[in-house]
């Protein structure tokens, strides 16, 4: 047992790195394998693998705390950050093994993903730009094989395929010329030198924050660029977006995040172009993602301009931090909530809606008209899910604080721009809920085709998956009121009403 | 050729890469406009490195893993191309492609298929 420990101490914090390594070596023995019982013991594998690198990742940083070398910077920020991937991840596993279990190709997808989670991982632990792009690059490139992959079948998908992937390797492109800037800057190496330099005046450390702006910009395909990433989501296989929604998008946003420090070091200026220019943003992208919604009757275009919406949200969060309405602190909370209400908000969407896809044969919101009557557990759950939304509302809460004492005009011009703003947001994005949730109890009989329409049901899995992020949506706010009332509900040392960064 | 002749080639070969990828018309250009941006990157790496950090290793390691990474991932996108060349679909990437074009289907109304 010392032994173990010594181990571990030693090859901190890289212990869940090695697990999932492990994994890859094993499942590259069967790789060619075609048998259902050597699958179903392969991905329990990747799943148990997983799992322990969810426990490692915790115990390591519980075991050393923080870790700091040339290439890589481990705290509790990156412990966090790794526990969302790795939840993520497994969810994902979860939606290729429901699509592709039968499929001869399964277990390379599954080297393919593991692989994913090691780089998504060395993103989020690497501090230095060149471990940096290094993993974002490799990332990047398994990302498009595993996608693919998972959408091999359709020879209409390769032009989409082509698209889609073009801008996030201008991403990396634009990511080499923005680091060979900031290294003819002041021979930076990291982030942390760039800030602690305090000479950001320089023209070179400018050009490459717009680099790296537009990096982002492309990554996320924001409003007007979505095109590639919605026509791909339309047409894709139900597995190749969910390794697009819960693993490339999450791994972006914690991108982004080591990038705000840089990006704050301006708003700190009070740069006043700056805020507007961000505020009008997060206002377009917004509004942009919830209109494009409203316009459609295809669930997964639907979905996929909902989440735009919450991408924007991160947008939103830093104009907010510019104006000055919140402090960095809360930012970065702001973030991490948004996160969280992505994941446990669009996953179990995802499951519910995927499966009746695959059940009626098309994508469109009449083929989930009178789930809610048909099926009502799913309805309920739909409608806890969408309740989530509403936590939403957090982001008024600086807007009343900062009104302090009731003067409206204390809060700027850039300040009530941004309220009006996401008031109206927030009103398409309730348009946007209320049209499923009509259209989810609308009566069933009577369906497009003037058919009598059957009951819809599920497999007996995904009620208790829907059912676990339900609980989990009720419960967390539950605590969190408990806990705002001096209630003690403390945990392993740990309370979410005191949480923060 | 000093510095500043050097920063200012850089900085014309990133903006012809970039006015290179709104303006191509098919996928073969933009690949040919994402080398210009590539070497802009290369070049100033190179440059720095020969101006400023002589002794700097981390510069060298940088270059030669970056423009590695790079070109693998290029050449997995064009040996995609070239792997799936055969469906009807991938005629328009030679003939009408645009990167960033912006249709009105993309956000409003339904996709058309």
């Amino acid at each position: 047992m010392a032994f173990l420990f010594e181990l571990s101490e030693s090859v901190n914090p890289f212990q869940g790195l090695i697990v999932l390594s492990v994994t890859i070596l094993i499942l590259s023995l069967f790789a060619v394998s075609k048998n259902k019982v050597i699958k179903k013991c392969l991905t329990a594998l990747v799943l148990f693998s997983t799992a322990a690198a969810f426990l490692l990742n915790i115990h390591s940083y519980a075991l050393c705390g923080n870790f700091s070398g040339f290439l890589i910077f481990f705290g509790s920020v990156q412990m966090l950050e790794i526990g969302i991937i790795i939840f993520s991840a497994v969810n994902v596993l979860f939606f290729i093994t429901m699509n592709r279990k039968t499929e001869g190709n399964f277990v390379k997808e599954l080297i393919l993903f593991v692989f994913m989670l090691i780089c998504a991982e060395f993103i989020v632990i690497s501090s230095n730009f060149l471990l940096m792009f290094t993993s974002l690059s490799i990332f990047i490139l398994t990302v498009f094989q595993l996608v693919s992959t998972l959408n091999s079948s359709s020879g209409e998908m390769v032009t989409h395929i082509l698209r889609f992937i073009l801008r996030p390797t201008l991403t990396v492109i634009f990511f080499f010329s923005g680091f060979s800037m900031l290294y003819g800057a002041q021979d930076f190496k990291n982030f942390s030198q760039v800030l602690e330099s305090g000479d950001l005046s320089n023209p070179f450390i400018s050009i490459s924050l717009i680099l790296f702006g537009i990096a982002l910009f492309l990554y996320f395909f924001l409003f007007p660029l979505q095109g590639p990433y919605i026509k791909m989501i339309k047409r894709g296989s139900s597995a190749s977006n969910a390794v697009i929604w819960f693993l490339y998008f999450p791994v972006g946003f914690f991108l982004f995040l080591k990038l705000g420090s840089l990006y704050s070091y301006f708003i700190e200026e009070n740069n006043i172009y700056y805020s507007a220019i961000l505020a009008v943003a997060a206002l377009g992208f917004m509004l942009a993602g919830n209109i494009g919604a409203v316009s459609t009757k295809s669930l997964r275009r639907m979905k996929s301009f909902l989440f735009l919406f919450f991408i924007s949200a991160f947008l939103f969060n830093i104009s907010m931090y510019s104006a000055g309405i919140i402090n960095k602190g809360s930012m970065g909370l702001f973030n991490f909530l948004n996160i969280l209400i992505i994941l446990f908000s669009f996953m179990p969407l995802y499951g519910i809606f995927s499966s009746i896809e695959e059940d009626k044969g098309k994508d469109s919101l009449v083929s989930i008209r009178g789930l809610g009557r048909n099926n009502i557990y799913a309805g309920i759950n739909i409608v806890i899910i969408f309740l989530s939304w509403s936590g939403l509302i957090y982001y008024l809460k600086p807007f009343m604080n900062f009104f302090n004492g009731g003067n409206f005009l204390d809060m700027g011009v850039i300040g009530i721009a941004l309220l009006i703003f996401f008031l109206i947001c927030f009103v398409f994005l309730a348009i946007n809920v209320l049209r499923i949730l009509i259209c989810i109890y609308k009566k069933a009989s009577g369906g497009a085709d003037g058919e009598k329409q059957e009951k819809i049901l599920f497999p007996k899995f995904l009620y208790v998956y829907i059912t676990f992020f339900s609980i989990v949506i009720i419960v967390t706010p539950v605590v969190y009121l408990l806990g705002r009332m001096g209630i003690d509900i403390a945990f392993i040392d740990f309370c979410i009403s005191e949480f923060s960064f | 050729m000093n510095f500043q002749l050097m920063v200012f080639f850089n900085l014309i070969l990133l903006l012809i890469g970039v006015f290179g990828i709104f303006y191509s018309r098919d996928i073969i250009s933009v690949f040919v406009s994402l080398q210009f941006i590539i070497i802009s990157g290369f070049i100033n790496f190179i440059g720095f490195s020969r101006f400023l950090y002589q002794h700097s290793l981390w510069d060298k390691i940088f270059i030669i893993s970056g423009v590695t990474i790079i070109y693998f991932l290029l050449f997995c996108i064009i040996y995609y191309l070239y792997l799936k060349n055969d469906a009807p679909e991938t005629e328009e990437l030679y003939e009408e492609f645009k990167i960033f074009r912006i249709k009105k289907e993309d956000w409003w109304g339904e996709d058309g298929i």
